[in-house]
């Protein structure tokens, strides 16, 4: 299909069109932050934003989540399946960064012999309509995970902001489809595709924070007993805001909430935290991470050595909200340049 | 005291001073390390950093982004604060008014040997309410943030603005009492740098006269709207000094006692048993709001507190090591008529 143009007058418009058949998810200020929520009213949507601070995972993998209610009746219990998972959502003005964290969650989410059926019908059902990334931050590095500020691939629907209008792409099946509901969409100039072209070039280059993972990922492999380890966890005072905030984190831990005295209870699952005192303590007492040694080492390992070892693939997408995040600014940068160290040195060591 | 210097200006001098009595206190080997503040990688932000040789002295700074408070090093010590042969070492801690604070309300509850500690006092002016200024700026990346005269300049791309400090200085800070740390008779050589000698901190608790004007419904209001973004990450528990617990309360398992969902009632649960913790204890650092990654401003609750144990048991706390705290100290004539109060 060809690209169409969508005027920024007319996003009122395309959401009254959709949202009878979505739930109309979209970024939209809460408390002075954006984050992702279903809108009920255009004029919430805020596009002209730098990120969201909890990453639109949580549409998805939301931070509470029912499995499933139940009730007694007599001596029989009634398990009250969810019923609404086969809505169909609609995820509006994703950054790449974030349309990328979709698939490594679908990866987790579907890999090994337990398939996670509430995430992956969730998943299936939900249309992503991606927005290009104009000015990255200097936090970001989605260039060094794989990803880009216009990385159209992890998204249905393609949008590029050239300042009155959006370019509109089709990306996948259900983005066609979509943009089939759309037929008032004018179609786009060749200028228009140059534009979007050049904004995703500039964007690139001004990415400034760049990392090497190969080498990344080979350093920690060899050095888990390291004592820079030490030195990395420091300062860390342990809250888990990196976690909270990651786009890619999938830790949950469930709960069942027995409400007796009205004879019926819910399974619920929430988000954990590699971070958290309680993650790996064991029933007998003994935790295999006891310290923040253990924990912080679990965060960088987990993403950049035991997601390339389990997925082929990293387990980050660069959008940067852990190294904003950290309140006593014990960042990713500066932790990888501590690991990339330990390489430089014994390099330093065989060349002497 | 009057001011004449220009906050830049002001910056300097407490950190050269600062500078220079931890290179005497490394030099004459009255401390084994030094923590203090460190230039943050980002600019609204500092590191802490531990120092053990007088080549990096140089890296200790005083702005105002220096928000952590430096004591939760302390309790639980970390690994670099103790030898294994040696056992504790002796900790240069740089303070402000409100670390100088937790540190001596810790060792009234034992937690810390002040005689395993040096005060490196300085007279703090306060810190910035980073948050405030992020959600004022909105959605526009800051990249670099300078002081001149009084004010507080903060530039991005195709943007400049000017915050005065005055105003936007963290809400605490503007009330503060107790800039420098307090100075402690029984131990007369713990403070170095400057330390002034309290009686008797009168507080007019101003700044809270709003909120205690509210009906208990309103207060109510206010405390769920400001609370409903919190994804109970549990930063301003794990930044707070005096949250020093093996065990949270609300990590215990066996039972459960809180839910650990982020519905608003489990949220609201965890926050107030939180503050009930604080009264008498919380020293007004004001750590937990600006570590808060959702901008969560928790000063309303914790002054309110301080208020409180103020006006029922006259009682600062981390002003002397030998005082208990009032929920730690039965006393028959303590004032027991909240009990029956609304607010």
């Amino acid at each position: 299909m060809a690209e169409k143009i969508l005027k920024k007058d007319d996003i009122g418009r395309l959401y009254s069109e959709l949202e009878k058949e979505y739930k109309f998810y979209a970024p939209t200020k809460v408390k002075g932050n954006i984050a992702f929520k279903k809108i009920s009213n255009a004029e919430e949507i805020e596009l002209e934003y730098l990120n969201s601070k909890v990453p639109p995972k949580d549409v998805l993998f939301p931070q509470k989540e029912t499995i499933f209610e139940y009730r007694y009746e007599g001596k029989d219990v009634i398990i009250e399946e969810r019923k609404d998972l086969e809505d169909k959502l609609l995820i509006f003005g994703v950054r790449l960064c974030d349309a990328y964290s979709f698939k490594l969650l679908e990866d987790f989410f579907a890999s090994g012999d337990f398939q996670d059926d509430i995430f992956l019908k969730k998943r299936e059902n939900a249309t992503i309509i991606g927005i290009g990334c104009n000015s990255p931050r200097q936090s970001c590095f989605c260039t060094s995970v794989g990803g880009h500020p216009f990385q159209k691939e992890s998204t249905d629907v393609f949008l590029s902001d050239l300042g009155d209008t959006y370019l509109v792409e089709a990306i996948s099946e259900k983005g066609e489809s979509l943009l089939k509901k759309l037929s008032w969409l004018t179609d786009a100039k060749k200028a228009d595709l140059t534009k979007s072209k050049e904004l995703a070039k500039q964007a690139e280059e001004a990415l400034t924070t760049k990392f090497d993972f190969d080498l990344v990922t080979k350093v920690l492999d060899e050095n888990f007993e390291h004592p820079v380890w030490q030195e990395i966890s420091e300062s860390c005072i342990g809250c888990s805001s990196c976690t909270f905030l990651c786009p890619t984190c999938t830790c949950f831990d469930v709960i069942d909430e027995n409400d007796e005295y009205n004879n019926r209870g819910r399974r619920i699952r929430i988000w954990d935290t590699c971070q958290s005192c309680l993650y790996t303590l064991e029933t007998s007492g003994h935790n295999p991470r006891p310290a923040k040694i253990q924990r912080c080492r679990n965060r960088i390992m987990h993403k950049f050595s035991y997601y390339p070892s389990n997925y082929d693939c990293l387990g980050c997408v660069g959008c940067g909200r852990c190294i904003t995040a950290c309140p006593v600014n014990n960042e990713l940068r500066l932790i990888i340049d501590k690991i990339l160290e330990i390489e430089e040195k014994s390099g330093e060591k065989v060349s002497a | 005291m009057v001011k004449f210097m220009g906050l830049e200006t002001e910056n300097k001098e407490i950190e050269n001073n600062l500078r220079e009595i931890a290179r005497e206190l490394l030099k004459e080997k009255k401390v084994d390390v030094i923590i203090g503040y460190k230039k943050g990688t980002l600019p609204l932000l500092s590191q802490p950093i531990i120092i053990d040789s007088e080549e990096d002295i140089d890296k200790l700074i005083w702005n105002n982004l220096c928000y952590v408070n430096l004591a939760k090093y302390l309790v639980p010590r970390v690994p670099r604060f103790v030898d294994p042969e040696k056992g504790n070492l002796t900790v240069g801690v740089v303070s402000k008014g409100c670390v100088g604070r937790a540190l001596i309300h810790l060792a009234s509850e034992n937690k810390i040997n002040l005689d395993e500690i040096k005060i490196i006092g300085i007279p703090c002016n306060g810190v910035v309410n980073r948050q405030r200024i992020e959600m004022e700026i909105g959605e526009k990346e800051i990249l670099e943030v300078s002081v001149l005269g009084n004010n507080i300049i903060v530039k991005g791309k195709n943007f400049e603005k000017e915050f005065p400090f005055d105003e936007y200085m963290n809400d605490l800070c503007k009330v503060c009492k107790i800039r420098k740390p307090p100075l402690v008779s029984k131990v007369p050589d713990l403070c170095v740098g400057e330390c002034e000698e309290y009686s008797n901190i009168v507080d007019e608790f101003t700044d809270i006269e709003e909120f205690d004007s509210k009906t208990p419904k309103e207060k109510w209001q206010h405390i769920s709207e400001a609370l409903s973004v919190c994804t109970r990450c549990y930063a301003c528990r794990e930044a707070c000094p005096m949250c020093y617990c093996n065990l949270c309360f609300v990590d215990q398992n066996k039972p459960v006692w809180f839910g650990k969902t982020t519905d608003l009632p489990d949220i609201i649960v965890y926050h107030l048993i939180r503050a009930m913790h604080m009264a008498g204890r919380c020293v007004a650092c004001g750590a937990c709001s600006l570590v808060c990654p959702m901008g969560i401003d928790l000063n309303i609750i914790n002054r309110k507190l301080e208020k409180i144990v103020k006006e029922r048991f006259d009682f600062t706390s981390g002003l002397d090591p030998d005082a208990l705290p009032p929920m730690v100290n039965f006393k028959m004539e303590d004032a027991q008529e909240f009990m029956l109060e609304e607010d």
